[in-house]
Protein backbone atom coordinates (compact mmCIF):
# COMPACT_ATOMS: atom_id res chain seq x y z
CA UNK A 1 0.00 0.00 0.00
CA UNK A 2 2.86 2.30 1.41
CA UNK A 3 4.75 1.10 -2.05
CA UNK A 4 1.60 2.24 -4.49
CA UNK A 5 1.58 5.50 -2.82
CA UNK A 6 4.77 6.36 -3.24
CA UNK A 7 4.93 5.10 -6.84
CA UNK A 8 1.81 7.16 -7.84
CA UNK A 9 3.45 9.68 -6.03
CA UNK A 10 6.43 9.58 -7.78
CA UNK A 11 4.39 9.35 -10.89
CA UNK A 12 2.97 12.73 -10.26
CA UNK A 13 6.16 14.39 -9.66
CA UNK A 14 7.20 13.06 -13.22
CA UNK A 15 3.67 14.11 -14.75
CA UNK A 16 4.54 17.53 -13.23
CA UNK A 17 8.12 17.57 -13.93
CA UNK A 18 7.14 16.42 -17.70
CA UNK A 19 5.04 19.28 -18.12
CA UNK A 20 7.11 22.20 -17.18
CA UNK A 21 9.81 20.61 -19.53
CA UNK A 22 7.66 20.62 -22.24
CA UNK A 23 6.54 23.83 -21.08
CA UNK A 24 10.07 25.18 -21.13
CA UNK A 25 10.92 23.78 -24.24
CA UNK A 26 7.35 25.32 -25.85
CA UNK A 27 8.86 28.76 -24.04
CA UNK A 28 12.49 28.14 -26.06
CA UNK A 29 11.11 27.47 -29.36
CA UNK A 30 11.93 29.43 -31.87
CA UNK A 31 8.84 31.44 -33.63
CA UNK A 32 9.27 29.30 -37.01
CA UNK A 33 8.55 26.19 -34.90
CA UNK A 34 6.10 27.32 -32.09
CA UNK A 35 3.80 29.27 -34.66
CA UNK A 36 2.76 26.06 -36.63
CA UNK A 37 2.10 24.19 -33.09
CA UNK A 38 -0.38 27.13 -32.77
CA UNK A 39 -1.85 27.25 -35.80
CA UNK A 40 -2.41 23.53 -35.65
CA UNK A 41 -4.09 24.31 -31.82
CA UNK A 42 -6.18 26.78 -32.53
CA UNK A 43 -7.76 25.49 -36.30
CA UNK A 44 -8.41 21.56 -34.33
CA UNK A 45 -8.90 21.72 -30.59
CA UNK A 46 -9.22 25.51 -29.82
CA UNK A 47 -11.47 26.35 -32.67
CA UNK A 48 -14.89 26.08 -31.06
CA UNK A 49 -13.25 28.44 -28.16
CA UNK A 50 -11.88 30.91 -30.89
CA UNK A 51 -15.14 30.88 -32.44
CA UNK A 52 -17.00 31.91 -29.23
CA UNK A 53 -14.25 34.68 -28.57
CA UNK A 54 -14.47 36.41 -31.49
CA UNK A 55 -18.28 36.00 -31.59
CA UNK A 56 -18.31 37.37 -28.25
CA UNK A 57 -15.83 40.16 -29.27
CA UNK A 58 -18.54 40.86 -32.16
CA UNK A 59 -21.19 41.29 -30.05
CA UNK A 60 -19.27 43.54 -27.50
CA UNK A 61 -18.24 45.87 -30.80
CA UNK A 62 -21.91 46.07 -31.40
CA UNK A 63 -22.59 46.77 -28.22
CA UNK A 64 -20.04 49.53 -27.79
CA UNK A 65 -20.55 50.68 -31.38
CA UNK A 66 -24.36 51.22 -30.63
CA UNK A 67 -23.95 52.62 -27.52
CA UNK A 68 -21.53 55.03 -28.86
CA UNK A 69 -24.18 55.83 -31.91
CA UNK A 70 -26.97 56.75 -30.08
CA UNK A 71 -24.66 59.44 -28.09
CA UNK A 72 -23.71 60.44 -31.04
CA UNK A 73 -27.63 60.76 -32.17
CA UNK A 74 -28.28 62.66 -28.62
CA UNK A 75 -25.86 64.58 -29.18
CA UNK A 76 -26.57 65.67 -33.19
CA UNK A 77 -30.74 66.30 -31.43
CA UNK A 78 -29.35 68.24 -28.90
CA UNK A 79 -27.16 69.92 -30.55
CA UNK A 80 -30.05 70.61 -33.06
CA UNK A 81 -32.45 71.81 -30.08
CA UNK A 82 -29.73 74.45 -29.19
CA UNK A 83 -29.25 75.50 -32.98
CA UNK A 84 -32.52 76.30 -33.56
CA UNK A 85 -33.16 78.04 -29.38
CA UNK A 86 -29.57 79.86 -30.35
CA UNK A 87 -31.04 81.14 -33.30
CA UNK A 88 -34.31 82.45 -31.97
CA UNK A 89 -31.84 84.22 -29.39
CA UNK A 90 -29.43 85.20 -31.43
CA UNK A 91 -32.80 87.02 -33.66
CA UNK A 92 -34.11 88.14 -30.92
CA UNK A 93 -30.97 89.59 -29.38
CA UNK A 94 -30.13 91.98 -32.62
CA UNK A 95 -33.56 93.02 -32.24
CA UNK A 96 -32.92 94.13 -28.99
CA UNK A 97 -29.96 95.52 -29.77
CA UNK A 98 -30.91 97.90 -32.67
CA UNK A 99 -34.23 98.53 -30.27
CA UNK A 100 -31.47 99.80 -27.41
CA UNK A 101 -29.11 101.88 -30.47
CA UNK A 102 -32.38 103.62 -31.31
CA UNK A 103 -32.80 104.37 -28.03
CA UNK A 104 -29.61 105.38 -26.85
CA UNK A 105 -30.56 106.10 -23.49
CA UNK A 106 -33.32 105.52 -20.65
CA UNK A 107 -33.59 101.61 -20.77
CA UNK A 108 -32.36 99.17 -18.44
CA UNK A 109 -31.89 95.48 -20.33
CA UNK A 110 -32.99 92.87 -18.45
CA UNK A 111 -33.77 88.87 -18.86
CA UNK A 112 -37.05 87.53 -19.04
CA UNK A 113 -37.56 84.41 -17.02
CA UNK A 114 -40.76 82.79 -17.14
CA UNK A 115 -42.70 81.08 -14.31
CA UNK A 116 -41.44 77.13 -13.22
CA UNK A 117 -45.38 76.62 -13.00
CA UNK A 118 -46.24 75.96 -16.74
CA UNK A 119 -49.08 78.26 -17.69
CA UNK A 120 -51.88 78.27 -20.36
CA UNK A 121 -51.95 81.82 -19.98
CA UNK A 122 -48.95 83.89 -19.26
CA UNK A 123 -49.38 87.02 -16.79
CA UNK A 124 -46.14 88.06 -15.12
CA UNK A 125 -42.91 87.43 -16.11
CA UNK A 126 -39.76 87.82 -13.46
CA UNK A 127 -36.91 90.47 -14.61
CA UNK A 128 -33.58 89.95 -14.08
CA UNK A 129 -33.02 93.73 -12.97
CA UNK A 130 -34.10 95.78 -10.19
CA UNK A 131 -34.56 98.46 -8.53
CA UNK A 132 -30.19 98.52 -8.34
CA UNK A 133 -30.79 99.01 -12.08
CA UNK A 134 -33.13 102.13 -12.10
CA UNK A 135 -36.13 100.41 -12.36
CA UNK A 136 -39.28 101.58 -10.60
CA UNK A 137 -43.00 100.18 -9.86
CA UNK A 138 -44.95 100.96 -13.25
CA UNK A 139 -41.82 101.07 -15.40
CA UNK A 140 -42.85 99.86 -18.79
CA UNK A 141 -41.12 96.90 -20.05
CA UNK A 142 -40.94 96.47 -24.24
CA UNK A 143 -39.48 94.57 -26.66
CA UNK A 144 -38.18 95.15 -30.07
CA UNK A 145 -41.87 94.07 -31.43
CA UNK A 146 -43.38 96.51 -28.54
CA UNK A 147 -45.53 96.87 -25.47
CA UNK A 148 -45.06 93.66 -23.07
CA UNK A 149 -46.11 95.21 -19.82
CA UNK A 150 -45.00 97.02 -16.85
CA UNK A 151 -43.58 96.35 -13.77
CA UNK A 152 -45.53 95.66 -10.68
CA UNK A 153 -42.83 94.71 -7.91
CA UNK A 154 -39.40 95.95 -7.53
CA UNK A 155 -36.97 94.44 -5.18
CA UNK A 156 -33.40 95.31 -5.66
CA UNK A 157 -31.94 92.97 -7.64
CA UNK A 158 -35.33 91.30 -9.50
CA UNK A 159 -38.52 92.80 -10.63
CA UNK A 160 -42.07 91.29 -11.54
CA UNK A 161 -43.75 92.52 -14.39
CA UNK A 162 -47.59 92.05 -15.33
CA UNK A 163 -47.64 91.60 -18.54
CA UNK A 164 -50.86 92.97 -21.17
CA UNK A 165 -52.13 89.89 -20.48
CA UNK A 166 -52.92 90.06 -16.93
CA UNK A 167 -56.53 91.28 -16.10
CA UNK A 168 -55.20 94.72 -14.18
CA UNK A 169 -53.49 95.51 -17.80
CA UNK A 170 -54.25 98.60 -18.83
CA UNK A 171 -52.81 101.09 -21.94
CA UNK A 172 -53.97 104.57 -23.18
CA UNK A 173 -54.01 104.00 -26.88
CA UNK A 174 -54.74 105.31 -30.49
CA UNK A 175 -54.63 104.74 -34.09
CA UNK A 176 -51.25 105.00 -36.00
CA UNK A 177 -53.14 108.26 -37.93
CA UNK A 178 -53.99 109.81 -33.96
CA UNK A 179 -57.80 110.46 -34.90
CA UNK A 180 -58.95 107.50 -32.60
CA UNK A 181 -58.11 107.05 -28.92
CA UNK A 182 -59.26 104.56 -26.15
CA UNK A 183 -57.52 102.20 -23.49
CA UNK A 184 -56.25 98.67 -24.50
CA UNK A 185 -57.66 95.76 -21.95
CA UNK A 186 -57.19 92.18 -22.21
CA UNK A 187 -59.30 90.42 -24.02
CA UNK A 188 -60.70 88.09 -21.49
CA UNK A 189 -64.11 86.54 -22.63
CA UNK A 190 -62.81 83.95 -24.98
CA UNK A 191 -60.00 82.74 -22.98
CA UNK A 192 -56.27 83.60 -23.99
CA UNK A 193 -54.12 81.09 -24.77
CA UNK A 194 -56.67 79.27 -26.75
CA UNK A 195 -57.42 79.26 -30.74
CA UNK A 196 -57.05 83.10 -30.27
CA UNK A 197 -53.60 82.96 -28.73
CA UNK A 198 -53.27 86.53 -26.95
CA UNK A 199 -55.35 89.32 -27.85
CA UNK A 200 -56.51 92.49 -26.61
CA UNK A 201 -59.16 94.71 -26.58
CA UNK A 202 -59.47 98.64 -27.56
CA UNK A 203 -61.76 100.34 -25.76
CA UNK A 204 -63.81 103.70 -25.90
CA UNK A 205 -63.29 104.21 -28.87
CA UNK A 206 -65.39 107.38 -30.41
CA UNK A 207 -68.86 106.15 -32.40
CA UNK A 208 -67.63 108.45 -35.15
CA UNK A 209 -64.54 106.94 -35.89
CA UNK A 210 -63.83 103.68 -37.46
CA UNK A 211 -61.02 101.85 -37.32
CA UNK A 212 -59.77 99.11 -40.16
CA UNK A 213 -58.17 96.05 -39.93
CA UNK A 214 -54.85 95.82 -40.17
CA UNK A 215 -54.19 99.14 -38.89
CA UNK A 216 -51.27 99.50 -35.86
CA UNK A 217 -52.33 100.81 -32.70
CA UNK A 218 -50.09 102.40 -30.85
CA UNK A 219 -49.29 103.82 -27.16
CA UNK A 220 -50.76 107.53 -27.12
CA UNK A 221 -48.41 109.08 -24.01
CA UNK A 222 -51.12 109.77 -21.93
CA UNK A 223 -51.72 108.76 -18.55
CA UNK A 224 -47.75 109.22 -18.15
CA UNK A 225 -47.03 105.23 -18.13
CA UNK A 226 -46.23 104.14 -21.61
CA UNK A 227 -44.59 106.68 -23.94
CA UNK A 228 -46.22 107.60 -26.71
CA UNK A 229 -45.50 105.88 -29.72
CA UNK A 230 -44.74 101.85 -29.25
CA UNK A 231 -46.46 99.62 -31.13
CA UNK A 232 -49.78 98.08 -29.05
CA UNK A 233 -51.03 95.49 -31.47
CA UNK A 234 -53.20 95.60 -35.41
CA UNK A 235 -56.74 95.74 -34.97
CA UNK A 236 -58.48 92.49 -36.11
CA UNK A 237 -62.22 93.45 -36.15
CA UNK A 238 -64.63 95.35 -33.98
CA UNK A 239 -66.25 93.77 -31.17
CA UNK A 240 -70.23 94.27 -30.32
CA UNK A 241 -70.64 95.42 -27.16
CA UNK A 242 -73.64 96.70 -25.41
CA UNK A 243 -72.35 100.30 -25.41
CA UNK A 244 -73.82 102.37 -28.57
CA UNK A 245 -71.81 105.84 -27.77
CA UNK A 246 -68.33 103.83 -27.93
CA UNK A 247 -66.58 100.87 -30.36
CA UNK A 248 -64.59 98.16 -28.87
CA UNK A 249 -61.81 96.76 -31.09
CA UNK A 250 -60.17 93.56 -31.33
CA UNK A 251 -56.40 93.93 -31.10
CA UNK A 252 -53.38 91.17 -32.15
CA UNK A 253 -50.60 92.11 -30.21
CA UNK A 254 -47.61 92.58 -31.42
CA UNK A 255 -45.67 90.41 -28.76
CA UNK A 256 -46.10 87.03 -28.34
CA UNK A 257 -45.25 86.66 -24.43
CA UNK A 258 -44.85 83.29 -24.42
CA UNK A 259 -41.74 83.74 -26.17
CA UNK A 260 -40.49 86.99 -24.51
CA UNK A 261 -36.71 86.60 -23.27
CA UNK A 262 -35.42 89.36 -23.09
CA UNK A 263 -37.10 92.92 -22.57
CA UNK A 264 -36.06 96.58 -21.96
CA UNK A 265 -37.49 98.66 -18.90
CA UNK A 266 -37.87 101.69 -19.42
CA UNK A 267 -36.72 104.05 -16.67
CA UNK A 268 -38.56 106.77 -15.91
CA UNK A 269 -36.79 109.47 -17.44
CA UNK A 270 -37.26 107.75 -20.60
CA UNK A 271 -40.78 107.43 -19.92
CA UNK A 272 -41.50 110.89 -20.27
CA UNK A 273 -39.64 110.88 -23.73
CA UNK A 274 -42.20 110.25 -26.73
CA UNK A 275 -40.74 107.47 -28.86
CA UNK A 276 -42.00 108.09 -32.01
CA UNK A 277 -38.39 108.36 -33.59
CA UNK A 278 -37.57 105.10 -32.43
CA UNK A 279 -40.38 103.06 -33.90
CA UNK A 280 -39.79 104.21 -37.46
CA UNK A 281 -43.47 103.20 -38.36
CA UNK A 282 -44.79 105.44 -35.77
CA UNK A 283 -42.75 108.45 -37.07
CA UNK A 284 -43.88 108.14 -40.19
CA UNK A 285 -47.58 108.05 -39.56
CA UNK A 286 -47.02 111.31 -37.17
CA UNK A 287 -45.00 112.91 -39.60
CA UNK A 288 -48.00 112.69 -42.06
CA UNK A 289 -50.72 113.74 -38.90
CA UNK A 290 -47.80 116.85 -38.78
CA UNK A 291 -48.43 117.94 -42.32
CA UNK A 292 -52.23 117.01 -42.39
CA UNK A 293 -52.81 119.71 -39.22
CA UNK A 294 -50.03 122.09 -40.72
CA UNK A 295 -52.32 122.05 -44.25
CA UNK A 296 -55.60 122.70 -42.05
CA UNK A 297 -53.67 125.72 -40.29
CA UNK A 298 -52.25 126.75 -43.73
CA UNK A 299 -55.91 127.08 -45.21
CA UNK A 300 -57.61 128.66 -42.48
CA UNK A 301 -55.03 131.51 -42.60
CA UNK A 302 -55.52 131.54 -46.20
CA UNK A 303 -59.63 132.11 -45.58
CA UNK A 304 -58.86 134.67 -43.07
CA UNK A 305 -57.08 136.58 -45.06
CA UNK A 306 -59.47 136.31 -47.84
CA UNK A 307 -61.76 138.00 -45.52
CA UNK A 308 -59.46 140.87 -44.58
CA UNK A 309 -58.97 141.65 -48.20
CA UNK A 310 -62.52 141.52 -49.09
CA UNK A 311 -63.22 143.88 -45.99
CA UNK A 312 -60.64 146.19 -46.82
CA UNK A 313 -62.20 146.30 -50.52
CA UNK A 314 -65.60 146.86 -48.82
CA UNK A 315 -64.11 150.15 -46.76
CA UNK A 316 -62.32 151.32 -49.91
CA UNK A 317 -66.12 151.13 -51.74
CA UNK A 318 -67.48 153.05 -49.66
CA UNK A 319 -64.67 155.82 -50.42
CA UNK A 320 -65.56 156.39 -53.95
CA UNK A 321 -62.83 159.41 -53.76
CA UNK A 322 -59.97 157.40 -52.55
CA UNK A 323 -60.75 154.25 -54.59
CA UNK A 324 -60.38 156.16 -57.61
CA UNK A 325 -57.00 156.06 -57.73
CA UNK A 326 -55.35 153.82 -60.38
CA UNK A 327 -51.66 153.86 -60.52
CA UNK A 328 -52.04 152.61 -56.89
CA UNK A 329 -53.73 149.88 -57.38
CA UNK A 330 -53.90 148.64 -61.33
CA UNK A 331 -50.56 148.51 -61.82
CA UNK A 332 -49.52 146.04 -59.18
CA UNK A 333 -52.87 144.06 -60.11
CA UNK A 334 -51.39 143.83 -63.93
CA UNK A 335 -48.84 142.47 -62.62
CA UNK A 336 -49.23 139.98 -60.42
CA UNK A 337 -52.00 138.97 -63.00
CA UNK A 338 -49.03 137.99 -65.11
CA UNK A 339 -47.47 136.80 -62.52
CA UNK A 340 -49.59 134.38 -60.44
CA UNK A 341 -50.67 132.32 -63.38
CA UNK A 342 -49.21 129.18 -63.11
CA UNK A 343 -49.63 129.90 -59.39
CA UNK A 344 -52.36 127.82 -58.61
CA UNK A 345 -51.45 124.91 -59.55
CA UNK A 346 -48.33 124.67 -57.94
CA UNK A 347 -49.65 125.85 -54.64
CA UNK A 348 -52.40 122.98 -54.99
CA UNK A 349 -49.67 120.37 -54.97
CA UNK A 350 -47.46 122.16 -52.53
CA UNK A 351 -50.25 121.37 -50.24
CA UNK A 352 -50.28 117.75 -50.82
CA UNK A 353 -46.61 116.97 -50.50
CA UNK A 354 -45.71 119.05 -47.98
CA UNK A 355 -42.86 117.91 -45.49
CA UNK A 356 -41.74 121.41 -44.46
CA UNK A 357 -45.05 123.03 -43.85
CA UNK A 358 -43.58 126.08 -41.82
CA UNK A 359 -41.71 126.94 -45.27
CA UNK A 360 -44.55 125.99 -47.42
CA UNK A 361 -46.83 127.93 -45.60
CA UNK A 362 -44.71 131.14 -45.46
CA UNK A 363 -44.94 131.03 -49.30
CA UNK A 364 -48.15 130.08 -49.05
CA UNK A 365 -49.01 133.23 -47.31
CA UNK A 366 -47.29 135.57 -49.44
CA UNK A 367 -49.01 134.12 -52.65
CA UNK A 368 -52.08 134.24 -51.14
CA UNK A 369 -52.00 138.34 -50.59
CA UNK A 370 -50.95 138.09 -54.12
CA UNK A 371 -54.28 136.14 -55.37
CA UNK A 372 -56.16 138.25 -53.49
CA UNK A 373 -55.15 140.73 -56.32
CA UNK A 374 -54.61 138.19 -58.59
CA UNK A 375 -58.57 136.97 -58.39
CA UNK A 376 -59.41 140.18 -58.62
CA UNK A 377 -57.52 140.39 -61.88
CA UNK A 378 -59.04 137.41 -62.83
CA UNK A 379 -62.13 138.38 -62.55
CA UNK A 380 -61.51 141.80 -63.79
CA UNK A 381 -60.51 140.23 -67.08
CA UNK A 382 -63.38 137.94 -67.33
CA UNK A 383 -66.15 140.72 -66.66
CA UNK A 384 -64.39 142.91 -69.47
CA UNK A 385 -62.05 140.94 -71.56
CA UNK A 386 -60.99 143.72 -73.51
CA UNK A 387 -60.43 146.41 -71.48
CA UNK A 388 -57.66 147.49 -69.73
CA UNK A 389 -57.31 148.26 -66.28
CA UNK A 390 -59.73 151.44 -65.33
CA UNK A 391 -59.93 152.92 -62.19
CA UNK A 392 -63.49 151.81 -61.80
CA UNK A 393 -62.83 148.11 -62.59
CA UNK A 394 -61.93 148.03 -58.44
CA UNK A 395 -65.54 148.83 -57.57
CA UNK A 396 -66.69 146.39 -59.72
CA UNK A 397 -64.09 143.74 -58.03
CA UNK A 398 -65.48 144.70 -55.16
CA UNK A 399 -66.89 140.95 -52.95
CA UNK A 400 -70.45 142.92 -52.54
CA UNK A 401 -70.45 143.30 -56.23
CA UNK A 402 -69.63 139.65 -57.09
CA UNK A 403 -71.68 138.31 -54.39
CA UNK B 1 -13.09 10.11 -7.97
CA UNK B 2 -16.39 8.16 -9.44
CA UNK B 3 -17.43 8.30 -12.73
CA UNK B 4 -20.54 10.15 -12.06
CA UNK B 5 -18.24 12.93 -10.16
CA UNK B 6 -15.77 13.44 -12.71
CA UNK B 7 -18.24 13.56 -15.79
CA UNK B 8 -19.45 16.29 -12.98
CA UNK B 9 -16.33 18.11 -13.13
CA UNK B 10 -15.94 18.10 -16.34
CA UNK B 11 -19.16 19.63 -17.34
CA UNK B 12 -18.34 22.77 -14.99
CA UNK B 13 -14.92 22.40 -16.00
CA UNK B 14 -16.51 23.10 -19.68
CA UNK B 15 -18.88 25.65 -18.91
CA UNK B 16 -15.94 27.67 -17.35
CA UNK B 17 -13.95 27.29 -19.99
CA UNK B 18 -16.78 28.10 -22.37
CA UNK B 19 -17.45 31.41 -20.05
CA UNK B 20 -13.67 32.39 -20.32
CA UNK B 21 -14.40 32.77 -24.26
CA UNK B 22 -17.42 34.34 -23.69
CA UNK B 23 -18.05 36.34 -21.01
CA UNK B 24 -15.04 37.24 -20.52
CA UNK B 25 -14.53 39.20 -23.92
CA UNK B 26 -17.95 40.90 -22.98
CA UNK B 27 -17.20 42.40 -20.08
CA UNK B 28 -13.36 43.46 -20.81
CA UNK B 29 -12.63 44.63 -17.48
CA UNK B 30 -9.11 45.71 -16.99
CA UNK B 31 -8.66 43.48 -14.20
CA UNK B 32 -10.78 40.43 -15.55
CA UNK B 33 -12.23 37.02 -14.66
CA UNK B 34 -10.17 34.33 -15.30
CA UNK B 35 -12.83 31.41 -15.84
CA UNK B 36 -9.52 29.01 -16.46
CA UNK B 37 -7.83 29.76 -13.81
CA UNK B 38 -11.33 28.59 -11.35
CA UNK B 39 -11.92 25.87 -13.57
CA UNK B 40 -8.12 24.21 -13.02
CA UNK B 41 -8.25 25.14 -9.29
CA UNK B 42 -12.36 23.22 -9.48
CA UNK B 43 -10.60 20.28 -11.43
CA UNK B 44 -7.46 20.37 -9.37
CA UNK B 45 -8.66 19.91 -6.05
CA UNK B 46 -10.50 16.35 -7.08
CA UNK B 47 -7.42 14.76 -9.58
CA UNK B 48 -4.42 13.46 -8.18
CA UNK B 49 -1.34 16.49 -8.74
CA UNK B 50 -0.16 14.41 -11.72
CA UNK B 51 -2.86 14.87 -13.16
CA UNK B 52 -4.06 18.39 -12.40
CA UNK B 53 -0.32 19.35 -13.90
CA UNK B 54 -1.36 17.88 -17.24
CA UNK B 55 -5.01 19.40 -16.81
CA UNK B 56 -3.02 23.00 -15.75
CA UNK B 57 -0.64 21.69 -18.66
CA UNK B 58 -3.60 21.35 -21.51
CA UNK B 59 -5.70 24.85 -20.24
CA UNK B 60 -2.37 26.66 -20.46
CA UNK B 61 -1.65 24.98 -23.65
CA UNK B 62 -5.37 26.25 -25.07
CA UNK B 63 -4.44 29.53 -23.59
CA UNK B 64 -1.51 30.07 -25.30
CA UNK B 65 -2.29 29.19 -28.90
CA UNK B 66 -4.20 32.12 -28.75
CA UNK B 67 -1.77 34.51 -27.40
CA UNK B 68 1.61 32.81 -29.10
CA UNK B 69 4.03 35.72 -28.23
CA UNK B 70 4.58 34.03 -24.92
CA UNK B 71 3.69 30.50 -26.31
CA UNK B 72 4.65 27.91 -23.11
CA UNK B 73 4.04 30.72 -20.54
CA UNK B 74 0.68 29.68 -20.03
CA UNK B 75 1.10 26.29 -19.85
CA UNK B 76 4.09 26.61 -17.40
CA UNK B 77 1.89 28.94 -14.95
CA UNK B 78 -1.30 26.34 -15.16
CA UNK B 79 1.04 23.04 -14.60
CA UNK B 80 2.70 24.69 -11.18
CA UNK B 81 -0.46 26.55 -10.13
CA UNK B 82 -2.89 22.63 -11.09
CA UNK B 83 0.14 21.03 -9.24
CA UNK B 84 0.56 22.63 -6.33
CA UNK B 85 -3.38 23.56 -5.91
CA UNK B 86 -4.06 19.31 -5.96
CA UNK B 87 -1.07 18.67 -3.11
CA UNK B 88 -1.84 21.58 -0.83
CA UNK B 89 -5.47 20.27 -1.19
CA UNK B 90 -3.95 16.48 -0.24
CA UNK B 91 -1.70 18.44 2.67
CA UNK B 92 -4.06 20.90 4.44
CA UNK B 93 -8.10 19.67 3.60
CA UNK B 94 -10.50 22.20 4.27
CA UNK B 95 -13.98 22.23 2.65
CA UNK B 96 -14.01 25.98 3.62
CA UNK B 97 -14.91 28.94 0.80
CA UNK B 98 -13.22 31.50 2.20
CA UNK B 99 -9.83 29.00 2.49
CA UNK B 100 -11.34 27.94 -1.89
CA UNK B 101 -11.32 31.78 -2.39
CA UNK B 102 -8.30 32.29 -0.74
CA UNK B 103 -6.65 29.08 -2.94
CA UNK B 104 -8.33 30.49 -6.14
CA UNK B 105 -6.87 34.29 -5.33
CA UNK B 106 -3.29 32.92 -4.51
CA UNK B 107 -3.48 30.73 -7.54
CA UNK B 108 -4.22 33.37 -9.96
CA UNK B 109 -1.71 35.23 -8.77
CA UNK B 110 1.05 32.88 -9.26
CA UNK B 111 -0.25 32.27 -12.38
CA UNK B 112 0.30 35.88 -13.45
CA UNK B 113 3.50 36.02 -11.45
CA UNK B 114 5.24 33.01 -14.03
CA UNK B 115 3.23 34.08 -16.64
CA UNK B 116 4.66 37.76 -17.10
CA UNK B 117 8.32 36.92 -16.02
CA UNK B 118 8.18 34.00 -18.41
CA UNK B 119 6.54 35.92 -20.99
CA UNK B 120 8.90 38.84 -20.61
CA UNK B 121 5.98 40.69 -21.57
CA UNK B 122 6.61 44.23 -19.66
CA UNK B 123 9.46 45.25 -17.64
CA UNK B 124 10.50 47.80 -14.81
CA UNK B 125 7.80 49.93 -13.38
CA UNK B 126 5.06 48.33 -15.61
CA UNK B 127 6.67 45.00 -14.50
CA UNK B 128 5.82 45.85 -10.90
CA UNK B 129 2.58 47.86 -11.74
CA UNK B 130 1.09 44.37 -13.29
CA UNK B 131 1.97 42.30 -10.53
CA UNK B 132 1.02 43.76 -7.25
CA UNK B 133 -1.60 46.20 -8.76
CA UNK B 134 -3.39 44.40 -12.02
CA UNK B 135 -2.93 40.89 -10.98
CA UNK B 136 -4.04 41.01 -7.15
CA UNK B 137 -6.96 42.91 -8.88
CA UNK B 138 -7.20 39.93 -11.20
CA UNK B 139 -6.79 37.40 -8.61
CA UNK B 140 -9.33 39.48 -6.36
CA UNK B 141 -11.74 39.33 -8.81
CA UNK B 142 -11.23 35.63 -10.03
CA UNK B 143 -11.03 34.62 -6.58
CA UNK B 144 -14.91 35.99 -5.71
CA UNK B 145 -15.98 34.54 -8.88
CA UNK B 146 -14.81 31.49 -8.10
CA UNK B 147 -16.20 32.02 -4.80
CA UNK B 148 -19.70 32.38 -6.02
CA UNK B 149 -19.44 29.16 -8.53
CA UNK B 150 -18.37 27.42 -5.70
CA UNK B 151 -21.30 28.17 -3.16
CA UNK B 152 -23.42 27.66 -6.70
CA UNK B 153 -22.30 24.35 -7.38
CA UNK B 154 -21.20 22.95 -3.93
CA UNK B 155 -24.45 20.55 -3.99
CA UNK B 156 -22.92 18.95 -7.28
CA UNK B 157 -19.33 18.87 -6.16
CA UNK B 158 -17.25 16.29 -4.12
CA UNK B 159 -14.53 17.34 -2.71
CA UNK B 160 -11.40 14.80 -2.70
CA UNK B 161 -9.79 13.57 0.65
CA UNK B 162 -6.84 12.29 1.13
Amino acid sequence: MARATRLSSRVDFLLFVGCVIFSTIALVLPTQMREPIAESLRRSLVAPLVGLQSNAERWRTAWQLSEERTARLDSAVMRGFNAVALQTENDELRKLLGLGARMRTGFVPAEAVHNAVREDVVTTLTLTAGTKAGIKVYSPVVSPEGVVGLVQNADPAISIAILFSHPDFRASAMSGDGTAFGIVYPHLQQGLGGGGGYLLELRGVPFRTTLTPGMMIYTSGLGGTFPRGIPIGIVMRELKTAEGWTRTYLLQPSVNPARVTSVMVLTPQRSEVRLDNVWQRVARVDSATRNVVAAGDSLLRRAAADSARRAAAATALERPDTSARPPAVTPAATRDSVRATPRPARRDSGAVRRDSARRDSVRRDSARRDSVRRDSARRRDSTRPDTTVRRDSTYHDSPTTLR
Amino acid sequence: MSWTNAVRTAVICAILIVLHYTLRPLLAWRASIDFLIIALMFGSVRMRPGLAALFGFALGLVSDSLSPGAFGAAALGMSVVGFGASWLKAVFFADNLALNGFFIFLGKWTFDLIFILVGHRVHGGELFMQIVVWSSHAAAVTALAGVLAISLLRPLMEVRTA
